[in-house]
């Protein structure tokens, strides 16, 4: 009932922003809104290097996937306005990204993916099993919202044999995984029952993109992003969003993402009018504000909440000075070495050796790269019973050289690389903001 | 007079195998002659414009309704070679509407559905359109692929029986008596499927008549026949974009003038074109700023073209031709019309015709006309059938739709050589064996690759003409020596090379003319493989004996996970 309602009011805003959208446009560029997106001008910058076929984690473990030069250039580039058919290995994308960062050309891989998933999706039965399964994971914000408000009966029921067989057998989730645990507490809660922000201030002040994962799995994650940065001053606003939209541009479930996209633009763009940056904690997250977003989407706002958006690390190095905050701290108590991990999207941002860079002069913590393979979780893959061995074979350099860190705490800003490194290596996974709460505050 | 005459046609354009072609149909003896490979001289340099008739609507009318026609025909004769893409006719502000009311009142009049839309219109239909545009007059122009076209009309030929030789190149007209009665050919490299380095051979082909069907070189076969024949050949430029960015014939509503045709052409778009006349057909500059002020102009219709990668550009010559007498100074005047000179009649050497001028959409057309000719010469009464029977790949082209997955290839895959094969894509694409895509960028798989070794031999380019494998983005940097490597082991190492190199070539050729910006780079790459990885500019098996059998033949299974673990 509630969701059909929203989807009608939803479709209603889409509509006019459309037609707006072709008014103002007018002028200048040629309206396009009778056809989807045309990213056959991409193709002009592919040479085919196959760098992109080299980087693709997924294409080095399965045989079947062909890679993001035929998904991506070469698959658009063969188009004619009128067909429409997308080839089915389009949906063994994981959506990591990494080709993009591999295109020394700068072919709008992942755009073209995710642009192309979202035509395959389109034409997909409503009711087979994958697009089901797939609806279910891109939306697990919307579940945890409901799992979270009885969280120990929900934790019960999710890690229960007869759920995970149930799962496998009827949606084709992998058994294997374990749910991750709802929090007691939500981020929400603690920070409403605080009374929201401690410290006003005109000039740093921020609004704080937490992503679902952060609220309703690791509140601690949040707590220590909103500890920290009210340690150096600023003022940090949870605005009311949803979710960052990345596990349904890898479903391909680009109307769901669409609506999530819209809500969020438009609550941060207003508060980027009141001169907030927007940061996020997830590197996912703020990968999608900044890439996704204005590469799919053009609401207004879409381009001016992706230029004040950054990742919290990001940020404080930008804007404060934390690698002398940290050089100078020191962190109490047995630290064994920190196994890191830099997530694809945060190496798609450059951001994979901010961790690095800040750890190694902090006293009391030693920190120890992994390498630079993708964990092979990559959000919702990994948990399809279909992937899950590739999933996992992509993983095993990571597990590798996690085993031969000193330590059993693995570091990663993503959620979904800790569940991967967790559940391969038995480690408990921190994010590099809870080690700077350590330090600073 | 003889029971069933033996016709020769020179030519292996689109108008010489579309004769070849009726003549056969209509049960005469022919063999026909090209001195290079099919489509080597005007058809292989067009724009690939079928047209409506839209373009002659004001200046030729008698042309614009042939078009109009044959457009009709073609669109069900040939309808894999055929996309029908619509064109349209579009007015800038500076271009006049007294003009844009003649252009419609002439394609009305010639009876070409028109529709004028409004410029958001014409945005909707093709949104690469410039954001200024007045309107445009929408016509039934399309696409054609002029390679596909000719082969299909020289299969069909073959197919009744006709003698098709590439490659044998005319070295004199046989004259006895004061008539023709055939020609001396040279064969390239041996008569048949060409087999490179292999020594060629002369032949004497007698024929009870002889069509000169070489249209711009049509004065060079007159001279070994010692007569005059005046073609006034003129060039044309054409810029080939990377991608398309229209889907519609873009074509500037305008009176005549440079660079005023954009054509989705399978992969890519067209730009086109110049009109210039030069003396040679085949000694003409080919210069710079023609591709330049191309894309200059047309990005006055569609902005994106300036910014926009083009793989290579070329030069065709038209083989325009006036009677003597006409005086016309400037050849986009010259007519568009097609002739066909009796040398009987016009000269008094009997056993030969010669067909000159006219235009690609009307081939076939031309093609009845001068087989009606011939016909009349022997008293054959035989009715021309090439307006009603399908080319060999059109036929039950409805079905095709259904079958496109049916091949185990990937989508796009599928379609791509579903829509190049029409209704072959049965026969050809139908393998227990493993079916990889050997060209990359236009999506040709080994199947594809052998049907058309199958019907042409070792000539590579003529396996590029049928297929279109390496007439993508990479311009055959990544797919030249896979497409080789398919000609082994039924033929050995050198002639392999030979086939390479002579491909290679003609895809550097093109290219020359798009050396900036992605192209440079692609070049660059391309160079770099096949220089360096594949050490293809100082290779030692190019002078020394290479014992192949020494090397042996690889893991026995080469699949990823069976490989021994080993750092």
């Amino acid at each position: 009932m509630t969701k059909d309602s929203e989807t009608d009011h939803d479709h209603t805003d889409h509509t006019t922003d459309r037609t707006d959208r072709v008014a103002t446009a007018e002028a200048t560029v040629p309206p396009s809104s009778e056809r989807t997106t045309d990213l056959r001008p991409g193709a002009d910058n592919c040479y085919k290097c196959t760098a992109c076929d080299t980087s693709c984690p997924v294409a080095e473990v399965d045989d079947e996937f062909p890679g993001p030069k035929f998904q991506g250039p070469e698959q658009w580039r063969l188009k004619r306005s009128e067909d429409t058919d997308i080839d089915e290995s389009i949906t063994s994308c994981s959506n990591c990204m990494r080709c993009d960062s591999a295109c020394p050309s700068g072919v709008p891989l992942s755009q073209m993916h995710n642009t192309a998933r979202g035509e395959y999706v389109e034409g997909m039965s409503k009711l087979s099993r994958e697009y089901v399964r797939n609806r279910i994971l891109a939306n697990y914000g919307r579940l945890a919202r409901i799992g979270s408000r009885v969280p120990r009966l929900t934790n019960f029921v999710m890690s229960n044999r007869v759920t995970k067989w149930f799962n496998e057998r009827l949606l084709g989730i992998a058994s294997e995984r374990e749910f991750p645990a709802f929090a007691t507490q939500t981020f929400g809660e603690w920070y409403e029952e605080r009374g929201g922000p401690q410290i006003e201030s005109e000039d740093r002040r921020i609004a704080y993109f937490h992503g679902d994962y952060s609220n309703f799995n690791t509140p601690e994650v949040a707590k220590a992003l909103v500890r920290v940065f009210e340690a150096f001053g600023y003022e940090v606003v949870v605005p009311e969003q949803r979710c960052s939209g990345t596990p349904m541009f890898a479903n391909g479930m680009l109307e769901d993402a669409r609506r999530a996209a819209e809500f969020n633009v438009d609550t941060l763009s207003a508060l980027v009018e009141e001169g907030y940056d927007v940061v996020c904690s997830c590197t996912s997250c703020s990968m999608a504000l900044r890439q996704e977003y204005p590469e799919l989407f053009d609401f207004e706002g879409t381009e001016q909440v992706a230029a004040h958006t950054y990742e919290a690390l990001e940020y404080l190095r930008l804007h404060e000075d934390l690698d002398g905050a940290l050089s100078e701290s020191e962190v109490d108590g047995e630290h064994p070495e920190l196994a890191y991990h830099a997530p694809c999207h945060a190496r798609n941002q450059g951001l994979h050796r901010q961790a690095l860079e800040l750890f190694r002069e902090l006293d009391g913590v030693a920190i120890e790269d992994v390498g630079d393979s993708c964990s092979g979780i990559s959000g919702t893959y990994g948990w399809k019973s279909e992937k899950y061995d590739y999933s996992m074979e992509i993983a095993e350099e990571m597990f590798e050289h996690m085993e031969d860190a000193d330590g059993t705490t693995g570091l990663t800003e993503c959620p979904t690389c800790a569940m991967q490194m967790e559940h391969g290596t038995g480690y408990e996974i921190d994010h590099p903001l809870e080690v700077i709460e350590k330090a600073v505050v | 007079m003889v029971d069933s005459p033996e016709v020769l046609v020179i030519g292996g354009g689109s108008t010489g195998c579309g004769i070849a072609r009726d003549l056969a149909m209509r049960g005469l003896g022919v063999t026909l002659v090209e001195k290079g490979n099919l489509t080597n001289g005007t058809t292989g340099r067009m724009h690939g414009l079928l047209h409506s008739g839209g373009r002659y609507a004001v200046s030729d009318q008698a042309s614009a309704k042939e078009c109009i026609e044959e457009n009709r025909v073609l669109r069900d004769i040939a309808s894999h070679c055929v996309e029908m893409t619509d064109g349209l006719f579009v007015q800038r502000p500076e271009d006049s509407d007294e003009y844009f009311e003649e252009k419609l009142q002439g394609c009305r009049e010639c009876d070409i559905p028109v529709t004028v839309l409004s410029a958001e219109e014409a945005r909707t239909k093709e949104p690469a359109l410039a954001g200024d545009v007045e309107r445009a007059i929408s016509v039934p122009d399309g696409a054609i692929d002029p390679f596909r076209l000719c082969v299909a009309n020289a299969v069909s030929a073959e197919q009744h029986g006709a003698r098709i030789e590439t490659h044998a190149e005319v070295t004199d007209v046989l004259l006895e008596d004061g008539a023709v009665v055939g020609c001396e050919v040279r064969h390239d490299s041996g008569s048949g499927k060409r087999v490179h380095r292999t020594p060629g051979t002369t032949e004497e082909i007698r024929a009870d008549y002889v069509v000169n069907a070489t249209g711009a070189w049509a004065g060079q076969i007159g001279e070994l026949a010692g007569v005059d024949i005046e073609v006034r050949p003129s060039k044309g430029a054409m810029v080939i974009m990377n991608v398309r960015q229209v889907d519609t014939v873009i074509n500037r509503c305008r009176p005549k003038g440079d660079a005023d045709i954009i054509v989705p052409h399978e992969t890519t778009a067209i730009l086109g074109t110049t009109d210039e006349e030069v003396d040679d057909p085949e000694e003409y500059p080919e210069e710079r700023w023609e591709v330049d002020m191309m894309i200059e102009e047309l990005s006055k219709l569609v902005p994106i073209l300036r910014e926009s990668r083009t793989i290579r550009s070329f030069w065709g010559v038209r083989p325009l031709y006036e009677p003597p007498g006409t005086g016309t100074t400037d050849p986009t005047d010259i007519t568009r019309d097609f002739f066909l000179l009796d040398h009987e009649e016009r000269d008094g050497l009997a056993g030969m015709t010669s067909i000159v001028g006219g235009k690609f959409t009307t081939y076939r057309m031309m093609a009845e006309r001068i087989a009606d000719h011939v016909c009349e010469q022997f008293g054959i009464t035989a009715d021309c059938r090439t307006a009603d029977e399908p080319l060999p790949g059109s036929e039950d082209f409805e079905v095709l739709q259904d079958h496109m997955e049916a091949f185990g290839l990937r989508s796009p895959i599928g379609r791509r050589s579903t829509q190049r094969l029409g209704s072959r894509a049965e026969e050809v694409l139908t393998t227990d064996d493993p079916n990889p895509v050997v060209c990359e960028c236009e999506a040709v798989t080994r199947a594809e690759i052998q049907d058309a070794i199958d019907q042409s031999g070792t000539d590579l380019n003529a396996v590029r003409i049928r297929t279109r494998a390496s007439m993508g983005n990479c311009q055959g940097g990544l797919c030249c020596h896979r497409m080789a490597n398919e000609l082994h082991p039924e033929h050995e190492e050198p002639t392999v090379r030979t086939a390479l190199d002579e491909l290679y070539q003609e895809r550097w050729k093109g290219q020359r003319h798009a050396l900036w910006g992605e192209q440079l780079s692609q070049a660059m790459l391309n160079h770099v493989l096949h220089g360096t990885t594949m050490n293809r500019d100082r290779d030692p098996a190019r002078h020394e004996t290479v014992n192949f059998d020494a090397f042996d033949a690889g893991a026995p299974d080469s699949g990823r996970r069976e490989e021994p673990d080993g750092d």
